[in-house]
């Protein structure tokens, strides 16, 4: 069984009527690491968030494990999205909030309210919000602010909040299009290695072809919110390309 | 005539560039022996003054705070518990040597022990030690005024605790914050607060039952509060406008006045000695000016052109004046130097460089403050009122001070209705402008 | 419909103007022939006219808003930014403009009648050639008049200037007063230079409370209103705010109820306050502490939920993200970003309630206010110049303090 399950999913947003997805279907092995590619405003974004729906779809099925995510309660949906991690382009740090307590956040799923609302966390989530931070390489800089540090460091303490939720499914919202390109790979290898060692199945939109080639196992292009291209990173030829990034996009390589 | 007026004026001009000649020279002449004669022992003599200054602002002055901090605890303590006990207000509850006595050896412990109040405000902290050497620490604290002399001998510039002790004061790195029920100075804060509010709930007399006991008191009041004298709402009408006018006026006039003040209270336009001399002296008498309140404006105006709007305006001109100019000239400071070199290069004169350089970035900000000062002027003009600056306030606090509870009512909702409006209005226009 | 819109308006706005134009004009007539300096009551009045006469101005002032209308963009037409153009798109001739002048007239008598039905281009416009169209934007190629030249800009220019007028006469500015009347003020500035401090801690037998007992009331009543206040406002600036509560009908009720609250109450006057709890609680410093206090909420709560309105959403959606419930992602995503604007705001608000608690002690607030609006009445002005110099003093000292806390948090 397929772990994640897509079907005939459409999300058209009342006001001004967009059809931002259009009848979306695919499904993602357990361990996979599929990149959602497409021009800005191809519904890349829209996609992820009907997933753990913090969109909510206008129609359509989408399945985790068999089960079915669109007919949850928001009580029992709060409980599945603990096992989903998310990453986002701005990176959605509480910026006056210290590093620690934005990775501590991502373990507000699994606290009860009260302790949590006093800024109770147990032993055991503090240890374990210095394992993710090593992992990413900023245990030094737990007490700092989190408008001190730079792009790419904000975005490995999103990664962190991310892996504190020990999730089965990290969704990544072009995690690195407002990063330089150095950091981009730095930042990407992290994702990649979570993919590879936690056996964490990824979904992550990019917005280079170049980045998705590089980290992709499977590609999903997306156009006006419909599926035009779903296959392996081999397959996109120039015919390919032109479909999904319009006749006069050019391929830019970014290292 | 003209010739007349054209003589006054060479003969101003004149004298303006002797005196500046002079001024510049004397400027010179100062910084031609310094660089000759002066520096090296100078520096020299300024680096030990700044070391000496530096030790005694994390020695001295952390625990002089610490002690006004203490002595206030003390205070409100004294306030608190002696009208509980007593249901008067005493501020020292026993006699001064256990004042002393109590605050000193609070303040040793306390310093020893945690990185107080004063320490945070310096960033500084101790290095970690035994506990017998935090007592000893703490013997020798009071002795921290000695700083001023020790400071002077030892290079380290160490207070005497630091030198018969092997704890120092370094400064406090990102380390982990303490929670702060962990340690004395969160104890000892939330001390302070929870004796404050004791204190206060003291002193103002706080007695909650009286909303209840004493409610029907106040029937006739609610019965005024439904029923506005509508008879006055013509006298309210005619007073409303001249509140608003009395507002505008002082807008009006005070904005001229505070431009032509803010170019030469404006830090980067003001540069050379005898322009500097005069941007100092405005700076200062303006936040003086400003400190003093509206309200104090009032009440002295009104005994010096008798109460009535005239009063109000002028508190209100004085007052905005000084507020304008000060937000004018931090525009003017905050300008892009660009266009400025862009317009000085083309060799225009300093008054075509204010015209084209300086004067178009702001333009659009002064026009929001001035809104934003008139906004507050329409809101100051009822309150200058109350005291007698006339207007609708005036009115407002004679029927409030006669129970006229209808009739304040009636007031009372005229400017509820004018406040409203002028915020709408100024906030649409605003937007209009951003 | 949108022309329609703007016609009626502009009609409207030109007709305001105008009418207080006439008015302002009538009242400087009135002030300087019927001085009345002792009785305010009359210093606004309606003219006495004969419905005769009321009748000659009613159409007088119609055909000025018509003639402005019809020569150059009036201020009304340019507030709803359109104007009048020729058929080819050039303005007007003078011919063209004379017959729209004429034929408005018509168009008035129908009271708009050929606008309703053809509001693109009613009738009058058809017969004198002109039509109405929306004003270029300012970037275009189109180079407009200096605003000098233009018929709404003079008009601008002339309503400042009766404003002006009238204002200098109503609030009665007379800077002669200022000059002649330097020696009266000399008795206050004298009590300022030898103020008299002899109830600085000894107790004045009237009030029974030194000048340091008043000044510790005020400090205290300011105190209490201001925690209290920050401490209530703050739940409340939840329910406050749009993004947090307005999500479905009943938490927009509440939202809706919660603003009103807040809108009301900070908009009435804090003396007015001072007065009903001045009755309710007996005079003294509690009834000023109440005042205040109830005044501190709702100003707070308004600022704290504007607050809570402009934080950045995204931290709000990676919270619920890891699946935390409502009041966690309060907890998590909204408080840290709004706190350190809180105590800045509440900070700010303890300068305001410090100076306010000197007002409330007018109608029987308590405080250090009480001193001074005794002595003043007493006309005793060393002790008034005592007041106002210790209270300066604390407020230079508050505000010091206050600017140096708001600047380490922010």
């Amino acid at each position: 069984m397929a772990h994640v399950v897509v079907e005939n999913l459409s999300k058209i947003y009342e006001r001004g009527k967009v059809r931002a997805l259009w009848n979306v279907n695919f499904s993602v092995e357990k361990g996979e690491f599929l990149v959602l590619i497409g021009l800005s405003g191809s519904g890349k974004s829209t996609l992820l968030r009907c997933i753990n729906r913090l969109v909510e779809p206008t129609s359509g099925r989408v399945f985790l494990n068999g089960l079915e995510l669109t007919r949850l309660s928001p009580r029992a949906m709060r409980r599945v999205r603990r096992r989903i991690g998310m990453i986002f382009q701005q990176f959605n740090l509480v910026k006056r909030a210290t590093v620690l307590q934005n990775v501590l956040a991502g373990r507000l799923g699994y606290t009860s309210t009260l302790p949590s609302l006093l800024g109770w966390f147990p032993k055991r989530d503090i240890q374990r919000a210095k394992e993710c931070l090593e992992r990413v390489g900023l245990l030094d800089k737990m007490y700092v602010r989190a408008d001190q540090l730079s792009g790419g460091q904000q975005q490995r303490v999103g990664i962190a909040r991310a892996l504190m939720q020990e999730p089965e499914l990290l969704l990544a919202d072009e995690p690195v299009s407002a990063l330089d390109p150095a950091t981009s790979h730095s930042v990407m290898q992290y994702i990649e290695q979570i993919n590879k060692e936690d056996g964490v199945t990824v979904i992550a939109s990019l917005h280079f072809l170049s980045l998705a080639r590089r980290y992709g196992q499977r590609i999903l292009a997306l156009r006006a919110g419909e599926v035009v291209f779903d296959g392996p990173p081999e397959a996109i030829d120039d015919r390919k390309f032109k479909e999904i990034y319009g006749e006069e996009a050019e391929e830019v390589e970014i290292r | 005539m003209k010739r007349f007026w054209a003589k006054i004026r060479a003969g101003v001009w004149a004298g303006a560039a002797a005196l500046r000649r002079r001024a510049t020279a004397l400027w010179e002449a100062g910084r031609g022996f310094l660089r000759a004669y002066g520096w090296p022992p100078l520096r020299r003599a300024a680096e030990f003054l700044l070391a000496w200054l530096k030790a005694l602002r994390i020695r001295v002055l952390p625990p002089l705070l610490d002690l006004v901090f203490l002595g206030y605890l003390w205070l409100a303590t004294s306030i608190a518990v002696s009208f509980a006990a007593t249901g008067r207000v005493a501020y020292t509850l026993l006699s001064w040597e256990w004042f002393v006595l109590v605050v000193g050896v609070t303040g040793a412990l306390w310093s020893a022990w945690d990185q107080t109040l004063g320490l945070k405000v310096v960033r500084h902290r101790l290095s970690p030690a035994s506990p017998g050497m935090r007592l000893l620490y703490a013997l020798f604290w009071p002795l921290f005024p000695l700083t001023l002399v020790t400071a002077l001998v030892d290079r380290e510039g160490r207070s005497p605790a630091e030198w018969f002790t092997d704890l120092r004061l370094v400064e406090a790195g990102e380390a982990r914050p303490r929670r702060w029920y962990r340690s004395p100075t969160g104890w000892l804060a939330v001390l302070g607060l929870g004796v404050s509010l004791a204190a206060a709930v003291a002193v103002t007399r706080v007695d909650l039952r009286a909303f209840v006991t004493r409610f029907e008191k106040t029937l006739k009041f609610w019965r005024a509060i439904f029923s506005p004298a509508w008879d006055q709402a013509g006298l309210g009408l005619k007073l409303l406008v001249e509140t608003l006018f009395m507002a505008v006026v002082a807008t009006a006039f005070a904005v001229p006045v505070a431009a032509a003040l803010s170019f030469l209270a404006a830090r980067n336009l003001m540069r050379g000695p005898l322009p500097r001399l005069l941007y100092t002296v405005l700076r200062v008498t303006g936040s003086f000016t400003r400190s003093i309140d509206a309200i104090i404006w009032a009440i002295i105006f009104a005994v010096w052109v008798g109460t009535g709007s005239f009063a109000g305006v002028l508190a209100l001109f004085v007052h905005s004046v000084v507020d304008l100019m000060k937000l004018y000239a931090e525009q003017i400071e905050a300008i892009d130097p660009g266009p400025v070199e862009a317009i000085t290069a083309t060799g225009a004169n300093r008054l075509q460089v204010l015209r084209y350089g300086v004067i178009p970035q702001i333009i659009n900000p002064f026009i929001s403050f001035t809104l934003y000062r008139w906004d507050i002027n329409v809101r100051m003009a009822t309150v200058v009122g109350l005291v007698g600056g006339g207007g609708i306030g005036f009115r407002l606090a004679w029927y409030l001070g006669a129970y006229a509870f209808s009739e304040a009512t009636m007031l009372t909702l005229l400017i509820v209705l004018m406040v409203w409006s002028i915020d709408w209005l100024s906030a649409r226009i605003r937007e209009k402008l951003a | 419909m949108k022309l329609l819109r703007a016609r009626a308006l502009a009609f409207l706005l030109d007709l305001l103007v105008w009418a207080y134009l006439l008015y302002s004009g009538f009242t400087l007539y009135y002030l300087s022939a019927l001085w009345s300096p002792w009785r305010p009551e009359e210093k606004l009045v309606w003219p006495a006219l004969s419905p005769w006469a009321w009748a000659v101005v009613l159409v007088g002032l119609g055909e000025a808003v018509l003639l402005t209308q019809a020569f150059g963009p009036s201020l009304g037409q340019r507030l709803m930014g359109v104007h009048l153009v020729a058929e080819d798109g050039a303005p007007p001739k003078l011919a063209a403009r004379l017959a729209y002048f004429g034929f408005s007239h018509l168009a008035l008598a129908t009271l708009g009648l050929g606008s309703v039905l053809h509001p693109q281009r009613p009738w009058h416009e058809r017969w004198a050639g002109v039509r109405l169209e929306p004003l270029p934007p300012p970037s275009s190629a189109v180079r407009r008049p200096p605003w000098y030249r233009t018929a709404y800009g003079l008009t601008a220019l002339l309503v400042a200037l009766a404003t002006l007028a009238v204002g200098w006469r109503l609030t009665e500015v007379d800077l002669r007063r200022l000059v002649y009347d330097a020696s009266k003020s000399l008795r206050i500035w004298y009590g300022l230079i030898g103020p008299d401090f002899r109830y600085l801690l000894a107790p004045d037998p009237r009030i029974k409370l030194s000048l340091v007992d008043g000044l510790v009331q005020s400090l205290y009543m300011a105190l209490l209103a201001t925690v209290a206040g920050t401490v209530a406002a703050f739940p409340l600036s939840f329910l406050g705010a749009r993004n947090v509560a307005a999500r479905h009908p009943v938490g927009w009720a509440i939202y809706a109820l919660t603003r009103g609250f807040f809108n009301v109450v900070r908009s009435v006057e804090t003396v007015f306050w001072a007065a009903i709890f001045a009755i309710w609680l007996g005079w003294g410093p509690f009834a000023g502490a109440t005042a205040l206090f109830v005044h501190t909420v709702a100003a707070l709560g308004k600022l704290f939920s504007e607050q809570v309105e402009h934080i950045d959403p995204g931290p709000v959606e990676a919270v619920t993200a890891t699946g935390a419930n409502l009041l966690q992602v309060v907890r998590y995503a909204v408080v840290p970003q709004v706190l350190p604007q809180y105590l800045a705001f509440a900070i700010y608000r303890w300068d305001i309630n410090l100076r306010m608690a000197v007002v409330v002690a007018l109608v029987g607030g308590g405080g250090i206010g009480r001193h001074l609006f005794e002595y003043k009445d007493d006309l005793r002005w060393s002790l008034v110049g005592a007041v106002i110099l210790l209270f300066m003093l604390t407020v230079w000292v508050m505000d010091y303090l206050s600017g140096w806390i708001r600047e380490k948090i922010v």
